[in-house]
């Protein structure tokens, strides 16, 4: 077997791309992608084992450094604390609930008995992000503007409240993708859930 | 129960051990019939498809849960924080339990591809509106205030799930948490629910500003 590089690689992501998002996920074959680049088919599946690997790997690291992106504006000084919040749900689930974002995390889902896909995404999306919001809370709590509580939780109240509307029928396929628009009624409400929550009162 | 009773019975158990064991596109209805015994014409008599019939196994469990659990959920009681901080902690054992996470994932690994995900969602949003319903009479008696029932049980139920849920299903995680961790789950949820939804809370749908007025887009058009 030949020795793998790391132009073929990029490649390979290249290709891959093209035609996920060409025909989509389901549609996409490993032949469709070794037609792009040529070469054989044990050649392509040396690189990645399998088309879930694939589409993990095309997709899930571009969306995570972009939510990653996202989070990392939170400004904890920001004077109107509802308003960097508001700002910052309507970017993050506009990412979050792209299509591709949403294919990648069903897939994550329904892989995770038999890959490490579900693992692989856990460690590399949720978690840094969750520890971002975290960090963020605990300086805004500590200057006051929230009650104190444990700020990893209210980080995760936060972030599941932004999707509490959505995610079931996200996940089941009833809606394919939500426009930004349709997001930002959904974003206000939860901000607003989540301050009251967290308000000193 | 009736004869029909104990082989609709008889259809859902051996069903549900089937999808689970070979997934949707493994099991036939002819497998399953081969099971149960009888003909395929007595199966479809019960479920006029596999996919009804595949989404009436996977919720069966959680529907019977669900009933029995909210016929013990009294909003009469003038504890409701107690009342909901026992129930969340109940239904947190209730989903995060290996066979229930491992439902939730089949759920959802088979909702587009056969597509029964409509189905499955329509059988949600009934259990839903269950919670609905208590939240409801929590806010007419002034416990909560008044507010969109539907739109507080999301929100409810995020809290809920928002610590513990996603590891489970990533399968970062194997082991249910224990009831110790459940009841912190559920008390630190329902502590955050009851703030913001408090009779002295403004309304959410007013508080959201300009377009407040506009009501939450109907399941399937958004």
């Amino acid at each position: 077997m030949k020795t793998k590089t790391e132009s073929k690689r990029q490649a390979i992501l290249q290709a891959a791309a093209e035609v996920f998002r060409e025909v989509g996920f389901d549609r996409a074959s490993m032949s469709d992608i070794r037609e792009r680049i040529g070469g054989s088919k044990a050649t392509l599946y040396n690189y990645f084992p399998s088309k879930e690997k694939l589409f993990f790997e095309v997709m899930h690291h571009a969306k995570e450094a972009e939510l990653e992106a996202i989070t990392g504006e939170l400004n904890a000084d920001a004077d109107d604390l509802k308003r960097e919040l508001v700002h910052f749900g309507q970017k993050f689930m506009t990412v979050l609930y792209s299509a591709d974002a949403i294919a990648v995390r069903r897939l994550a889902i329904a892989e995770s008995r038999h890959s490490d896909i579900g693992k692989l995404s856990f460690e590399q999306a949720t978690v840094p992000i969750e520890k971002q919001v975290a960090e963020f809370l605990r300086k805004v709590m500590k200057r006051g503007a929230l009650r104190t509580a444990d700020p990893k939780t209210a980080a995760m109240h936060l972030l599941s409240l932004l999707e509490s509307e959505l995610l079931q029928r996200v996940l089941l396929g009833v809606i394919e993708a939500v426009k930004p628009e349709s997001l930002s009624g959904a974003v206000r409400r939860a901000v607003d859930v989540f301050l009251f929550g967290y308000e000193r009162r | 129960m009736s004869k029909s009773d104990s082989k609709r019975q008889a259809i859902l158990e051996n069903a549900y051990r089937l999808f689970r064991a070979q997934g949707f596109d493994g099991t036939s209805m002819a497998d399953i019939t081969s099971q149960v015994g009888g003909s395929k014409a007595t199966l479809y008599s019960h479920f006029p498809s596999k996919e009804e019939l595949f989404v009436e196994c996977m919720m069966a469990a959680l529907e019977d849960y669900m009933s029995d659990t909210l016929k013990h959920l009294d909003a009469s009681r003038n504890d409701p924080e107690a009342a909901l901080r026992n129930f969340g902690t109940s239904v947190l054992n209730f989903i995060c339990s290996p066979e229930q996470v491992e439902v939730r994932r089949l759920m959802i690994a088979e909702a587009a591809r056969s597509g029964t995900g409509k189905l499955f969602f329509d059988k949600i949003s009934a259990l839903r509106s269950q919670i609905s319903s208590f939240l409801a009479v929590c806010m007419a008696s002034g416990l909560l205030h008044r507010d969109d029932p539907d739109l507080a049980a999301d929100h409810l139920g995020a809290l809920l799930e928002a610590e513990i849920l996603e590891p489970l299903l990533l399968h970062v995680r194997e082991a249910a948490p224990d009831e110790e961790e459940t009841a912190h789950a559920a008390r630190r949820a329902v502590a955050a629910f009851l703030r913001a939804y408090a009779p002295t809370a403004p309304s959410i749908k007013v508080a959201a500003g300009p377009n407040a007025h506009v009501r939450r887009l109907p399941p399937h058009e958004l």
